[in-house]
């Protein structure tokens, strides 16, 4: 039996020794590197099934900013994966950062393009367990800090140089919102504790005017990393601009993470109405912005960033009508596909060089494999049923119509319309426009093939047996958690 | 006497300004050096919240100024980064002016 804290101890100690290994190298091949990587978090995934059940009277300490409930394990071993998958991706896109990266040695820069997820990872599972608002500011920030180099990592590129920058000036704004609510919060209650805050508002009368300027900050800096309008306004760039698997990761990792702070953040303060009011306003905005402004895109890089806002959007109103299990459920569904999508991408934009959908004519011709993966990640993000996709949507609006959450779900529906011709525009210039002549079948290698095969078959299973994530989360402790919602 | 309103509003308009700067001004460098002036308007606050909400002894609650420790910290790496990103993007482009930098399309 393993203590939870002791996951992000070998994460981050696995981290180090390769980063030491990569600086002793010298010229060998730095694949090693990534596949090593991968193993090390394969082991620690294993080990998360093996954890000491917490005991339920240790809140001081340690244990006050630190917690090991069901949510918290449950958003560790999705950040694993999460990871995990991104790794696979950066070793196919090896290439690119050889070219991006000015050094004499053709090794430079790619160890620690493997190993920097790895950090990002250690912060997104200590922001799974973050119950202190010092804990969830220090997290967050190595998080931000890792993407910061690997948005902008291939700097031969303009694009991503520009990404980089504007992803830092607008990271670092959000931070400055963030801390500054922080301080509004523990200046009204006198505590940064999520618990203590909640035993404060619940039992004292105090000052509504500086408490709601606080949370309304904090909310607009989470709003910047779930990519919420009107925050999203970086997401375009950045997620066209950055390197592919980096796309993946932010839009996986540090969505889901944004989401899961958010779930802690928001408990203590859903008496609050007008809070709620607020999230049901910027659900609704972020839905039609995001599937609306998709709608005319020719770049799948930013045709997925559009989506991921939309996609947003849905777990927004999961977050309104306080259904934690339809959030986590919705996000593995998004992991998935979103992830499967990136996979393809990276292979593709390798042997051709650009993301624009007009490059994936034909490619069922081509590369059938590639072509059905990329099917099944677009139906599944449009929610054609028996899919992850459509389940993920279905509990989400399932759980709006039981809070009467009319509007949003008449809203959803109908974006989830527009989100069928945007995807489907990408399956039509795979099936139905010719190749150009001189196109060659794509190079996929033998662990992106399988890595490919088993998301595929995970959206046909959880479409159609969601049992196990809703389970994860079913177990009393997580059925405290998630009634304090109600 | 200065009371805790005087430390909160020279906080809010440090605040003000730094978020003034990053939406008017136009040089990088600037638009980072008033990201920081946010942070530091925060810490001011902490700071004086933390004197000022004494517990039942007369003590300092202390969360306060830890919490101000670890602010600066961040900060500190924040511009570490920051700062080699945008030498990199002077390297590339010679420029740190933020309309030179629209090659993504908006």
């Amino acid at each position: 039996m393993i203590p939870a804290p002791f996951l992000e101890i070998a994460v981050l100690t696995w981290g180090l020794i390769l980063l030491m290994v990569d600086a002793f190298a010298g010229k060998t091949d730095r694949r090693g590197v990534a596949i090593a990587g991968i193993l090390g978090l394969l082991v620690v995934l294993a080990a998360s099934f093996f954890l000491t059940p917490p005991t339920p009277a240790a809140a001081s300490g340690f244990w006050s900013f630190y917690t090991a409930d069901p949510l918290a394990i449950f958003f560790k071993r999705f950040a694993l994966v999460t990871t995990i998958l991104v790794l696979v991706m950066a070793i196919d896109y090896a290439p690119a950062i050889r070219m991006g990266v000015p050094a004499a040695n053709p090794h430079a820069g790619l160890g620690e393009f493997f190993t920097l997820p790895i950090f990002t990872c250690v912060g997104l599972m200590w922001m799974a367990s973050a119950i202190d608002f010092v804990m969830i500011f220090v997290s967050l920030e190595l998080v931000t800090m890792s993407f910061y180099v690997l948005v902008s990592f291939t700097r031969r590129n303009p694009a991503t140089l520009e990404a980089g920058v504007k992803y830092l000036i607008l990271s670092a704004l959000s931070t400055g919102f963030l801390v500054y609510g922080i301080t509004w919060i523990f200046g009204v209650t006198g505590e940064t504790n999520l618990t203590q805050i909640g035993t404060v508002l619940a039992t004292q009368e105090i000052d509504k005017i500086p408490l709601l300027f606080g949370i309304a900050l904090v909310l607009v800096a989470l709003g910047f990393k779930i990519a919420a309008v009107p925050f999203q306004i970086w997401v375009p760039d950045v997620y066209q601009g950055a390197p592919t698997p980096v796309t993946a990761f932010l839009s996986v990792g540090s969505k889901a993470a944004g989401f899961v702070v958010l779930l802690r953040v928001l408990t203590p303060f859903l008496m609050l109405p007008q809070v709620g009011r607020l999230l049901v306003g910027v659900a609704a905005l972020t839905l039609i912005y995001g599937n609306f402004a998709a709608l005319p895109q020719s770049n799948l890089k930013r045709l997925l960033a559009y989506s991921s806002i939309a996609h947003a959007g849905y777990l927004l109103i999961g977050v309104v009508t306080f259904s934690g299990a339809a959030v986590a459920y919705y996000l593995v569904a998004y992991l998935l596909m979103t992830l499967l999508c990136f996979a393809v991408l990276v292979v593709v934009g390798n042997s051709g060089g650009s993301d624009q959908i007009e490059d994936f004519a034909g490619l069922a011709k081509r590369s059938p494999f590639l072509a059905f993966a990329m099917l099944i990640g677009m139906i599944s993000l449009a929610g054609v049923p028996f899919t992850a996709g459509f389940l993920g949507k279905f509990f989400i609006f399932d759980a709006a119509i039981r809070q009467h959450q009319t509007m949003l779900v008449v809203i959803g529906v109908i974006t989830v319309g527009c989100g069928f011709y945007y995807y489907l525009k990408v399956v039509r210039a795979m099936y139905w426009l010719t190749p150009p002549a001189d196109s060659q079948p794509v190079p996929l290698s033998a662990l992106s093939r399988l890595t490919m095969t088993l998301l595929i078959a995970a959206i046909f299973v959880l479409g159609v047996y969601p049992q196990p994530i809703l389970n994860a989360l079913d177990q009393p402790a997580a059925r405290a958690t998630i009634s304090m919602f109600r | 006497m200065v009371t805790l309103g005087d430390y909160l509003f020279v906080s809010g308009l440090l605040f003000t300004l730094g978020f003034a700067g990053v939406l008017l001004r136009r040089n990088l460098i600037i638009i980072f050096m008033s990201l920081e002036l946010m942070l530091n308007a925060a810490n001011l606050s902490l700071v004086a919240f933390s004197r000022f909400r004494t517990n039942s002894l007369g003590q300092p609650n202390y969360d306060g100024q830890v919490f101000v420790f670890f602010i600066i910290t961040v900060a500190a790496a924040e511009v570490a980064v920051g700062l080699a990103i945008i030498v990199a993007l002077y390297r590339a482009r010679r420029t740190t002016h933020v309309e030179d930098i629209n090659s993504l399309k908006f």
